[in-house]
């Protein structure tokens, strides 16, 4: 029998703060808080933020505020004025801004978002601290998390910079003796997923690419789902393989047309380019406070933002350039 | 196919990367941008068998073109007519089991070891100006069989040692010391590619130029690297677009102009006799 060293050999860690991995915490919150029970998960979107958003939790969400983000439901967080979050920053692109901006983020795990001068003078202020993964490191950390297990191997990120500044180990390997690095598991305080469909209990369908929702969703402690189209249980029940999202890891169900406005939702509605400029601009020239104004806070929620400020000839029009529906509309 | 006889240097850049793919190989490309123009110009003209995936899990896509300038990963347009649609993590894996031959970057910094920073530029956490991370990039660096990366000849550009490694290349350049950090074995950066020259890496992992675009000579182009970068023994010379490649970029690829556009500088003209430069 080989033997095992009795304390595994770190040749190098990084300095950057994490969270602590603690699998057995999660087990027991999923035991305690995850209802098994098909029971209604339908609520506003206020309810779901006011509920299931606290200040100061660990914020995870998937995809852009150009692919099938969950737009509404970030701009809901920011009306609601929540505090000190911690962003997973994995393949984002400006809701990380419109977060800092909106004084509801105060750290970012990055894997990447849009540079420019607001993100620039953020760092400089010290109103964020940054600390540095890659996409996919951040998604194998989220996997982990989905796992049940404290980290992952991973076989990229090792002798960056990216390493120092993170919670990354480099150990020996116990099986090959070589070196190998280890990142810390991630278990978000809340997630916030957009789907294209969803029925009542959360059972999630997610059509076209995608970046963590499975893995998102089984590593979060809160899971809140918004749908384009919130469809009957015998629909899923039809067409089972289909199934992104298992309902008992969902705590919340937000229906939520053109929820990843401005951006697009594959399948049923492509993004407007003019409100994707208007926040692009925004970003780049820092000066996000009258977007948050005109986007967030003038208006009491979704729809009366989608009546004030896109209205219906533009939501049709962008309907009208959905090109395909091969995949995306079973 | 003719020579063409008017064209943006970074046209040239993407045509000479275009004209590298291999067919029958997998590509790991970014997203957006000249790699992505590279891969679709190389797959229609050159290599209709060559594949490639992005960070999405997107494999095998044939994306509608004329190219969205707005397209991004993740959209409809993108996705199109693949053979798979997956996620990040199998994107991920799929190059850490070592099915991805070929990666293709862009780069903000780039060093004499190959070494690519997209994260910040000065000293990092005091003063420096922050950019975006490194995206899927670290993943591409660290995991295709050979990198490759395009970037502008700047002299700022070049440098010794990066202000921060946010992807990979040949670390510090000691034999082995990518595998002493954990990375697979057999893979790094194989080529570099900017508007004026092609490098390579010679046996001590350093950047070594060799081949220059017809309108430029080596001189020209190590004044435009702050760190020196070595010289093969014989330096090639580039060749110039076809307009058959030029109609492909502008008409279906490059159409907003976004690389092409008549602001751009680095306008290359015929004059009869020669390639001769032009800013604006």
């Amino acid at each position: 029998m080989a033997t095992t060293p009795a304390h595994t050999e770190i040749l190098d860690e990084g300095i950057g703060e994490f969270r602590q991995p603690d699998p057995d915490g999660y087990r027991e919150w999923v035991r305690d808080h995850k209802s098994r029970a098909l029971t209604s998960k339908l609520m506003t979107e206020q309810e779901a933020i006011s509920r299931f958003v606290e200040d100061g939790d660990y914020l995870c969400y998937d995809c852009t505020y150009l692919q099938r983000g969950p737009s509404s439901l970030v701009r809901e967080l920011i009306r609601q004025k929540r505090k000190d979050l911690w962003v997973a920053g994995k393949f984002t692109w400006v809701m990380v801004h419109l977060l800092i901006a909106g004084g509801c983020a105060s750290k970012v795990d990055c894997g990447f978002f849009l540079y420019g001068k607001a993100i620039d003078r953020f760092v400089q202020e010290g109103r964020v601290q940054i600390f540095e993964y890659s996409n996919v490191v951040m998604t194998l950390r989220l996997q982990a998390g989905a796992m049940g297990l404290p980290f992952l191997p991973v076989r990229s990120f090792g002798g960056t910079d990216g390493f120092r500044h993170s919670g990354a180990k480099l150990i020996r390997d116990p099986y090959t003796g070589q070196p190998i690095n280890i990142v810390p598991a991630l278990n978000p305080d809340v997630a916030l997923i957009h789907v294209q469909q969803a029925d009542m209990y959360g059972n999630a369908r997610v059509f076209g690419t995608g970046i963590a929702h499975q893995e998102t969703a089984m590593a979060s402690r809160k899971v809140v789902i918004s749908a384009e189209e919130i469809v009957d249980t015998e629909e899923i029940r039809r067409d089972p393989g289909r199934t992104s999202i298992p309902y008992y890891s969902v705590d919340a169900v937000v229906h939520a047309p053109f929820g990843a406005y401005p951006g697009e939702c594959a399948g049923y509605y492509a993004s407007d380019p003019a409100g994707v400029i208007e926040v692009v601009v925004a970003t780049l020239t820092d000066n996000l406070d009258p977007y948050l104004e005109k986007y967030v806070h003038s208006v009491a929620n979704h729809q009366e933002m989608l009546e004030k400020h896109v209205g219906v000839a533009k939501l049709l029009e962008m309907q009208q350039r959905v090109a395909t529906r091969e995949g995306y509309r079973p | 196919m003719t020579r063409a006889t008017a064209f943006n240097e970074r046209e040239m850049q993407t045509i000479t990367v275009a004209r590298m793919i291999e067919d029958g190989k997998t590509y790991w490309v970014a997203g957006a941008g000249s790699p992505l123009y590279a891969i679709l110009m190389g797959k229609k003209l050159y290599a209709p068998n060559a594949q490639y995936m992005t960070e999405d899990g997107v494999i095998a896509p044939e994306p509608m073109l004329p190219f969205d300038p707005i397209m991004s990963m993740v959209s409809a347009r993108a996705g199109y007519r693949a053979l798979g649609w997956a996620t990040m993590n199998a994107a991920g894996n799929h190059a850490q089991i070592g099915l991805m031959d070929y990666g293709i970057l862009n780069a903000l910094q780039i060093d004499q070891y190959g070494n690519i920073n997209s994260t910040a530029i000065g000293t990092y956490g005091e003063k420096m100006r922050r950019f975006g991370g490194p995206g899927g990039a670290d993943s591409i660096a660290s995991l295709c069989w050979r990198t490759i990366v395009m970037t502008d000849q700047e002299k700022r550009k070049f440098v010794g040692r990066v202000d921060f490694i946010s992807s990979p290349g040949f670390l510090d350049g000691t034999p082995g010391a990518r595998e002493k950090a954990g990375l697979p074995r057999g893979t790094g950066p194989w080529r570099l590619v900017t508007p004026w020259a092609m490098y390579d890496y010679n046996e001590e992992r350093r950047l070594r130029l060799i081949a220059v675009a017809p309108w430029v000579t080596v001189d020209e182009v190590l004044a435009e690297c702050e760190c020196k970068p070595a010289v093969a023994d014989k330096v090639e010379t580039l060749e110039v677009p076809t307009d058959e490649e030029l109609d492909m970029l502008r008409s279906q690829l490059d159409v907003a102009g976004q690389m092409s556009g008549i602001e751009r500088s680095g306008w290359i003209i015929w004059d009869g006799e020669r390639y001769v430069r032009s800013e604006g």
